[in-house]
């Protein structure tokens, strides 16, 4: 036997026993070393390594099934306790389960956004290896040019890093056949798309290699939503044939309830059968961009790899086709992950507001921790007698936690309701940022992240209230309930908790503050038409029908005399969108604009032609919006397909194309100088991308010489949203076939178009609101205990005569003073933050002087008066009252 | 199954564990500290039965909660007392207990004996 095994074995025991609870140990640890010790001994004199060996391992065998058991009936005990002293102070046990469960609710509700929007995968094999493809001219600033027929057929040839690359683009078709003509959402697609994003069909099959030959007949799959509301789940439907584009279209599927990206869409296609897509001139033309493109990585290659690779070959079509990628555009393909591209938009709305989540917590904590601080001054006592009666420091500290979490559960679950019964709410908001937002809910993820914030939170608030009994267990039965060193550190403790408490808010409410004033700023801005009265519906005429310009002019002709015709229209237009129109607003600028050449103005070598809007109208639109006419005259019924090409253009393209000159009667071409037109009229400026999307050049075409616009405006004398129906039936009368949808009166429009900000305003200015609530009612809390606890002081103050005016002033200045601490946190804190709100404000620096200043008077005014009770009540302290209850 | 009037008291007595039965019965002749319990039953098992300090210190801490042992106040006399170590006696209920038990386990072999499921009866 080797002597310096005895201590190393003893110490392994030793360490072993720690798994055990304290309050065991201290009751048997010594003698079940000595136990140990004995049999250890025995076991070697006897049978040498082997019973040693065996010794431990029955030992070891042993303290591991004792200590759960005896962990479980500790946690039993604590909880039982717990429980019975909650319901003893339910007043306190409420007021933190509810605080609790607005921190945690907050930071749960926002947190399934987060998850289901940022943080999860995308929900489709592999996902990750899924990307968006986007064909850009830097140079011109397009983001997104689109893709050619030609140059999808090139990339998917030449690129060496993709595992697939399909085409997709959006289009309203009418389909006939079910009812009324309904306008679907169409995607129209490469056959292999869903083969692409690994999704196998419901019922029926998707698409085959050989619908996308051209002239193979026509076929459709349904999205699960679209079957599910249109047919009812018709289980029969594969199978069934729809006319669409003047042909017969037979549904071969259906699709399972998958998110779609990057749109939600009623039905898809494939390239074959869209007539627009399967046009000759589009099929030929290289410059004929329109699809976007989505591809699969390889398995093992790299996002940047691929990114590389499909510069590559972006560099060899430019070289190719100088002439098709000229060098002052700036031509160049860009690859990013679908996932991010899907929520890029969301992303610094969801960050801020899971920051001010966070912030709410963070308040709610501290003022939790307040409310126990304030019960342990009444707990001493019993905590004093407990520890007297033999219950160990690490023992009461456990009951201590136990208590705080079994509150932060509470309050989670509580939380958790409320996040629940908020998720349909945040759902809408969250769709106005991404196409993800239908993948929100509460799951696994989600109940994780309560369960750890509850568990967090009573770590944070549990361990200052248990760090303070620590410091105080001792004095609890010497001093009783007002120690006073104990007090003085509990007070400090507590005012550092007020100065958090108010450091914190003061950011949040900078934060809805500022969204505030930036909300405010864009319900400002003139948008450049008159939206009162307006009623605006998507009018669909069979192309097939009405495939001439004489053709479509007729039809608009007959609609808009018959919809004038009605009681109450003073006057209608069409036109291909209508400012502030939610598709108008998703598609963006680069879906209207092209380049155009100015007569007599060469393009230098390599030199880009500019790029402007275009928007078809017919000559009421002006009227009908309100927009003013500047110069020159409006379209009139003598502007027809036959007569002399024309446009006007609106005031910002004169600025930046003719700044000093007249541009009337100038000459442009859409079509590289093959057709000129000449400009008859200048135009107000109308904003009709957003509220905070500067006017950018734009023309307007005749309608009856330009596209076939589909937007119908109604200006109206009384409220336009009542003869929407009236209006419908005016239109069928006129053709029975026409698809209407999308009615929507142009105040709704503009309402809708600030939906984002607004539902982001309101969240941060709740939490805001909360936050302040918090702050305030900490404060006066902590100043009604400080009156309570020096009554005697201020008594005897009063006594020597003090006056009371004197005595409110020092509260009411003790309270200004910590709020006046917490406020410069805030303020270096709202400052450090900056970056985060930038992005989301219109009109206002992140820094405003003016919101910084009505927040800090708020904030202060709000903790003067949280004050001002307790300030009153000890100026009115009776000094006889005050030395008589010592 | 008939009961007792000594059982009667001890309500809805649940039947012991092996090990807390073999505590109490260590215990039976006379207060022990921990490890001579450990040895007693090891003795007089032949083995069989072989509690750790782990286990031990557990079922003394539940019996000391049941009230069926308690701490012995009386010590062995000078030379023969461990000073270390904490002695433990059999409470009149514990002794109860134990009595019950095992009037238990007799019952359960007298059914076993019923049902011819021993070969050799001088086994029991």
């Amino acid at each position: 036997m080797n002597a310096t095994q005895l201590p190393f074995s003893k110490r392994m025991f030793r360490a072993l026993l720690r798994v055990l609870p304290a309050d065991f140990r201290s009751d048997y640890g010594r003698e079940m070393e000595h136990a140990f010790d004995d049999q250890e001994r025995e076991a070697r004199d006897r049978s040498g390594a082997v019973g040693v060996v065996r010794v431990w391992w029955e030992t070891l065998a042993g303290i591991f099934t004792t200590a759960p058991r005896e962990h479980w009936e500790m946690l039993q005990q604590d909880v039982g306790y717990a429980l019975r002293t909650m319901r003893k102070n339910l007043g306190f046990t409420c007021l933190a389960v509810l605080t609790l469960a607005l921190g945690i609710g907050a930071n749960t509700a926002i947190f399934s956004v987060v998850h289901g929007v940022l943080l999860r995968p995308l929900p489709y094999p592999q996902g990750q290896q899924l990307v968006f493809i986007r064909q850009q001219a830097q140079k011109e600033g397009i983001d997104d040019t689109g893709f050619s027929v030609h140059e999808i057929e090139d990339y998917r040839q030449q690129n060496q890093s993709l595992a697939g690359l399909v085409e997709y683009h959006a289009m309203s078709f009418i389909l006939y056949g079910h009812g009324d003509p309904d306008r679907v959402r169409t995607a129209v697609v490469s056959a292999n798309y869903f083969d692409l994003f690994g999704v196998n069909p419901l019922m029926g099959r998707t698409f085959l290699p050989d619908d996308d030959k051209l002239g193979s007949p026509p076929v459709l799959v349904l999205s699960y939503e679209y079957w599910k509301n249109k047919f009812g789940a018709d289980p029969d439907i594969v199978g069934k044939t729809f006319e669409m584009n003047d042909k017969v279209h037979t549904v071969v599927g259906v699709l399972p309830p998958v998110p779609q990206y990057p749109v939600e869409s009623d039905v898809y296609m494939p390239t074959s059968a869209c007539p627009f897509r399967s046009s000759k001139s589009m099929i030929d033309n290289r410059d004929m961009r329109m699809v976007e493109a989505f591809g699969r990585l390889k398995p093992g290659v790299s996002l940047s790899q691929a990114g590389a690779d499909l510069a590559t070959v972006a560099g060899r079509l430019k070289a190719e086709y100088p002439k098709s990628y000229p060098d002052s555009m700036g031509y160049s393909a860009i690859t990013t992950a679908l996932r991010d591209e899907l929520t890029h938009e969301a992303r610094p709305t969801l960050l801020v507001l899971l920051a001010a989540a966070a912030f709410v917590l963070l308040i709610a904590c501290a003022n939790v921790a307040n409310l126990t601080l304030a019960r342990m001054g009444q707990r001493e006592r019993e905590l004093a007698v407990r520890s007297a009666l033999g219950a160990g420091r690490s023992r009461l500290l456990r009951q201590l936690l136990t208590e705080s979490f079994l509150l932060a559960l509470f309050g989670g679950v509580l939380g958790l309701v409320a996040a629940y019964s908020s998720l349909s709410l945040l759902t809408e908001f969250a769709l106005r940022l991404t196409p993800r937002a239908h993948e929100i809910r509460i799951d696994f993820g989600v109940l994780a992240f309560t369960l750890i914030a509850a568990l967090g939170t009573s770590i944070v608030f549990g361990t200052i209230s248990a760090l303070f009994s620590r410091i105080n267990l001792s004095s609890g039965l010497k001093e009783g309930s007002s120690g006073a060193g104990a007090g003085q550190h509990r007070n400090r403790v507590r005012s550092v908790l007020i100065v958090s408490q108010i450091a914190f808010s003061f950011m949040l409410l900078i934060g809805a503050g500022l969204m505030l004033r930036s909300l405010y700023k864009l319900q400002q801005v003139n948008p450049g038409f008159v939206t009162q009265h307006v009623l605006a519906m998507r009018t669909t005429f069979s192309f097939s029908k009405y495939g001439t310009n004489e053709q479509f002019a007729e039809i608009v002709k007959k609609l808009l005399d018959r919809v004038q015709s009605e009681p109450g229209v003073v006057s209608a237009a069409v036109s291909s969108g209508y400012p502030l129109e939610p598709e108008v607003i998703s598609a963006g600028s680069n879906a209207f604009s092209g380049p155009f050449r100015i007569q007599g103005r060469d393009l230098g070598p390599g030199e880009a032609p500019p790029i402007g809007g275009q928007f078809s109208v017919s000559p009421g639109y002006l009227q009908t919006l309100g927009i003013p006419l500047k110069e020159g005259r409006n379209f009139t019924d003598t502007d027809t397909p036959k007569s002399e090409l024309v446009v006007m253009i609106n005031e910002a393209m004169k600025r930046q194309f003719w700044p000093n000159e007249d541009p009337v009667g100038k000459r442009v071409s859409g079509d590289n100088g093959e057709h000129w037109a000449t400009i008859i009229g200048v135009v107000g400026d109308v904003r009709e991308f957003g509220l905070n999307h500067a006017p950018s050049p734009e023309f307007f075409l005749p309608e009856s010489q330009g596209a076939n616009p589909s937007a119908l405006l109604i200006k109206t004398a009384a409220e336009p949203g009542s003869i929407a129906r009236q209006i419908t039936r005016a239109i069928h009368e006129v053709d029975p076939q026409a698809a209407v949808t999308h009615a929507m009166t142009l105040e709704q429009a503009r309402y809708e178009s600030m939906a984002s900000p607004r539902v982001t305003t309101t969240l941060l200015g709740l939490f805001a609101a909360l936050a302040l609530l918090i702050a305030a009612s900490g404060i006066g809390g902590i100043m009604a205990l400080t009156v309570s606890q020096r009554v005697r002081e201020i008594g005897i103050r009063i006594a020597l005569g003090a006056q009371p005016s004197g005595i409110l002033k020092m509260i009411l200045g003790h309270g200004l003073l910590l709020a006046s601490i917490g406020l410069a946190i805030g303020v270096a804190g709202a400052l450090s933050l900056k970056g985060l709100v930038k992005s989301l404000l219109f009109g206002v620096a992140p820094a405003d002087p003016v919101t910084f200043a009505v927040v800090a008077i708020v904030l202060g005014g709000a903790a003067l008066l949280a004050s001002y009770v307790p300030a009153r009540r000890a100026a009115s302290i009776d000094p006889i009252d005050a030395l008589r209850m010592e | 199954m008939s009961r007792s009037r000594d059982a009667a008291e001890i309500p809805m007595q649940e039947p012991l564990t092996p090990a807390m039965f073999h505590v109490l019965l260590a215990l039976a002749d006379g207060e022990k500290h921990g490890y001579a319990i450990l040895k007693e039953v090891a003795r007089r098992t032949e083995g069989k039965v072989r509690l750790s300090a782990g286990t031990l210190y557990g079922i003394i801490k539940r019996l000391n909660a049941e009230d069926w042992i308690v701490e012995s106040t009386k010590r062995p006399v000078a030379g023969l007392d461990d000073e270390r170590r904490r002695y433990y006696r059999l409470t009149e209920r514990g002794r109860r207990v134990a009595m019950n038990e095992a009037r238990r386990l007799e019952e359960l072999v007298a059914m076993a004996r019923n049902k011819k499921l021993f070969s050799k009866p001088e086994l029991a």
